[in-house]
């Protein structure tokens, strides 16, 4: 069962990958990378990731991806504003030749590892763990985030604005 | 008392670079008037003449030569060279005569070149020459020498070159410096092998002499070869003697002290300060002196036909210092020496006789636009005649005495070919050198153009002192023969000739042969020229002696023609195309690679980025493989 | 089972990294450019995720979660600048923006 479920997750967001760096229109790249996000999202229910998965939903696919949509048809693309990419296939194929080794190298490190894994604890990824492991470990980079996202938040604000005639 | 070496030399050095800021003085500030440079340029001089003749009777009661090294010169590794100064017999000899002439001659310059703007250089250089010239005299070692050498080059070359704004001068003067160079390359080689072999002792003359035996026959004569290339530049014998003649466009004291009495006689001092190299290597003596025979007979047959005053005297000063070669050459240092010595006198008295008649006339230097200068000049004419019987060789004037030492020498020898050159060259001394005197002095003024005048007292008064040298320098070597003591020989007695072997009447019957032909000599000149009608004297400018033998051409074309081809191909051809190719080349094709690395700095950031990848492809396949 | 085994997930986030960079490099469109940097974010999120389940460590949600925070921010801040590129050049050719180039410099 299991199996068939990551099979099934793994196929559409490779597929969605894919897809998405071979559409020629921004909008469908995006919507093919919203169909990624969510069988990233259950690949990580899969994982006993319970909280990320909602995350994942709420934030990635619902916040960042509708953002983007929003501003690919705010700035009104149309068919003259986008490059040309003549040779977009063949440069994608030599590219994946190109990454062949380092793929390689790193799989075969971790095929070597053992197989199974031992099964974890009840509460493994549920919020409730989540959150005391965020804020006793982890509390100096919550902090610096939220920083972070206020100077995202202020850059992308003196960004947007129009230049003063 | 040794000190007294240093300011031999020092003395003229010192007053020429005083008369030199003085010049510059003059010429950029307040004029000068002569007399400013007049008086260093005449004392030293004197002052050399005075502590030499002080050094000379010091040495003469010692008995032992004075030398004074006062610092390390170059010290390369364990190779140490001093700065010194040898007074020996020979040295002190040769100094005294030089000042003394040399003064004398800066007396009559102080006339001559009255008048002239460059009064004051030409002192500069005079004396700087005398300065150079005692140095090469009194050096201890042959590379103090060689720096003497070459000053007396330069300041020859200076010289000659005075009157610059003269192109065929300056020419004259680099052909001088060009030619001397030959020789002093030659020079240089045999003195770069002698310091290989003997320069660890220190490399002064008694040093040399110590270790010179124990070096191959052969490479002794290399050197011996080398050095006398030195002496062939310097001393204008075949085939390095072209600048001679040409060095007549200097001025006449120029002439007189440089070409006549002083430097053209370093050749020979230089082997004969060798001597005991040459005594080794016979063979290449027995070359030197053929050499000097050559050059004797050689320009006394160009004299003939000469008709600059001046040009006569230089090819007479070559064939005269072909007689000293012949002697040193056959080992007879000292009668060299001896003809050196009444060289010097007769010669610089022809010379400056010869300014005097110039400057009389106006500087008329052709012989057969002169005539009759005897009743203008009657000093200078008497002292010229004293002076021309002297260069003949009739007793009992100076050279009857050297000439005839040497010719006795060949003739003992039996050196027979020598000997019979040497004669010729005699017979032809005579003829041309009367053949000057009656052009010049007797017969009627030819051209009365010029106004002829006679020359101021300071000129001639040199003159007359040098003719009383023409006239009793011979006694100084009065073979015993004659009764006489030979002074000289028996001073320069270490330079001395082996003892010949001639009985008396041989002697007495080369004697006789060479006051006989020095007469027919005089005799032929006398049927020509004494009553020569110069009004109808037609100039000759064909003939292969009058045009020297066409030796100045064929140098011409054999070398110096063939040097500026070269040096034309190379400037054209192959500097431009070769060398200019390759340097632009280089930097046009560092241009072009960086032009093409350039081509990965395209601000392109998405072709940065996949430069990383494949960067990290590569990397991965690197550790793919050594991982195993 | 090899939903069991860690090999499956490394397997797909490598694909689907890769997959991202080739986007990276290959696609001049500015947007897809940026997809394709989110992918790889989240490639890498499924990495940290999947060796969190595998070592029993909480730290690697927090991670990823810590990664997903980050991608917020700078969603932000890289679409201000492409609407900022767009209004200047009309066009979304990454390929037009060279004043790094000597030539451009006006």
């Amino acid at each position: 069962m299991m199996d068939i479920l990551f099979l099934l997750l793994s196929s559409f967001a490779i597929l969605g990958a894919v897809g998405m760096v071979s559409f020629h229109q921004p909008v469908h790249s995006a919507l093919s990378l919203i169909l990624t996000i969510m069988a990233l999202a259950g690949l990580f229910a899969l994982l006993s990731a319970s909280f990320l998965f909602m995350v994942q939903i709420i934030i990635y696919a619902g916040a960042i991806l509708t953002l983007f949509i929003f501003i690919i048809m705010f700035l009104n693309v149309k068919e003259a504003n986008l490059p040309k990419e003549p040779n977009k296939a063949m440069t994608l194929f030599l590219g994946s030749l190109a990454l062949l080794p380092l793929n390689f190298l790193i799989l075969r490190a971790f095929y070597k590892m053992p197989l199974h894994v031992n099964p974890v604890a009840s509460d493994f990824g549920k919020i409730k763990p989540l959150g005391m492991e965020l804020f006793t470990h982890w509390l100096l980079p919550f902090e610096l985030i939220s920083i972070l996202l206020l100077v995202a938040l202020i850059g992308a604000v003196v960004l947007g604005r129009k230049d003063e005639a | 008392m040794s000190l007294l070496l240093a300011l031999i030399v020092l003395i003229p050095l010192l007053s020429s670079v005083l008369i030199g800021f003085l010049y510059l003085y003059s010429i950029t500030q307040k004029r000068l008037a002569t007399l400013w440079f007049t008086i260093p340029a005449l004392l030293a001089p004197c002052a050399s003449f005075v502590l030499g003749v002080v050094s000379f009777v010091y040495v003469a009661k010692g008995d032992i030569p004075l030398h004074f090294q006062p610092y390390l010169w170059l010290g390369v590794g364990g190779h140490n060279i001093y700065m010194g100064f040898l007074g020996d017999k020979l040295s002190l000899f040769m100094v005294l005569f030089i000042t003394f002439v040399g003064w004398l001659i800066h007396l009559y310059a102080t006339s001559y070149m009255r008048e002239d703007e460059g009064y004051g250089k030409f002192f500069f250089y005079f004396n700087l020459f005398l300065s150079s010239m005692l140095l090469l005299v009194l050096a201890d070692g042959p590379l103090i020498m060689f720096i003497g050498w070459e000053g007396v080059g330069l300041c020859s070359y200076l010289l000659i070159s005075f009157y610059f704004l003269d192109n065929s001068n300056v020419v004259a003067g680099n052909k001088a410096f060009i030619v001397n160079r030959i020789g002093d390359l030659g020079f240089l080689i045999g003195l770069a092998i002698l310091f290989f072999y003997c320069g660890e002792a220190g490399f002064d003359y008694a040093s040399i002499a110590d270790k010179v035996a124990s070096m191959p026959v052969w490479l002794l004569q290399v050197v011996g070869v080398a050095l006398f290339i030195g002496a062939m530049g310097k001393s204008a014998q075949i085939p390095l003697y072209v600048w001679l003649p040409d060095a007549m466009a200097g001025p006449t004291p120029v002439s007189a002290l440089i070409h006549a009495a002083t430097m053209v006689t370093a050749g020979v001092y230089m082997v004969a300060r060798f001597s005991f190299l040459y005594e080794l290597i016979p063979h290449v003596g027995l070359f030197i002196a053929y050499i000097g025979a050559f050059s004797a007979l050689f320009a006394a047959v160009i004299a003939t036909k000469q008709s600059d005053i001046k040009k006569i005297l230089a090819y007479s000063t070559m064939s005269q210092l072909g007689y000293m070669f012949i002697a040193v050459g056959l080992g007879a240092y000292s009668s060299a020496l001896f003809h050196v010595f009444t060289h010097a006198f007769f010669k610089a008295l022809l010379f400056m006789g010869a300014g005097a008649v110039i400057i009389a006339l106006h500087h008329e230097q052709n012989i057969f636009k002169m005539g009759g200068m005897k009743r203008v000049t009657p000093v200078v004419y008497i002292t010229m005649l004293m002076a021309t019987l002297a260069i003949s060789g009739i007793p009992p004037f100076a050279g009857f005495f050297s000439k005839d030492e040497i010719l006795l020498t060949a003739f003992a020898r039996g050196e027979y070919l020598i000997w019979g050159i040497a004669v010729c060259s005699a017979v032809l001394t005579a003829y041309y050198m009367f053949r000057l005197f009656f052009v010049v002095f007797e017969g009627k003024n030819a051209l009365h153009v010029n106004h002829p005048h006679d020359v101021s007292w300071v000129m001639k008064a040199p003159l007359v002192v040098l003719a009383f040298g023409s006239l009793f320098a011979g006694f100084m070597g009065l073979p015993s023969l004659l009764g006489g003591s030979h002074l000289i020989g028996t001073w320069l007695g270490e330079w001395g000739s082996r003892a010949l072997h001639v009985s008396h009447e041989t002697e007495w019957m080369l004697l006789g042969l060479n006051i006989a032909v020095s007469l027919l000599g005089i005799g032929i000149a006398y049927k020509k020229f004494r009553f020569y009608d110069l009004s109808k004297h037609k100039e000759a400018t064909q003939g292969i002696v009058y045009n020297k033998f066409y030796v100045d051409e064929l140098y011409n074309l054999l070398f110096v023609r063939s040097i500026q081809k070269l040096s034309e191909f190379i400037a054209v051809n192959l500097d431009v195309n070769l060398v200019d190719r390759f340097i632009m080349g280089l930097s046009h094709g560092f241009i072009k690679l960086g032009n093409v690395v350039g081509v990965v700095q395209n601000a392109n950031v998405r072709f940065y980025a996949l430069i990383m990848m494949l960067g990290i492809s590569a990397a991965s396949c690197y550790l793919i493989f050594t991982l195993g | 089972m090899i939903a069991h085994t860690l090999f499956a997930y490394i397997f797909v986030a490598m694909i689907l990294f890769s997959i991202g960079l080739l986007g990276v490099i290959s696609r001049k469109n500015i947007f897809v450019i940026y997809m394709s940097i989110e992918l790889m974010l989240n490639a890498i999120n499924l990495m940290f995720v999947a060796l969190s389940h595998y070592h029993h460590d909480m730290g690697g949600q927090v991670m990823a979660m810590m990664v997903i925070a980050i991608a917020a921010a700078e969603a932000g801040v890289f679409l201000s600048l492409i609407v900022v590129l767009y209004r200047r050049k009309k066009s979304l050719d990454s390929d037009l923006f060279r004043t790094l180039s000597q030539k451009e410099v006006a």
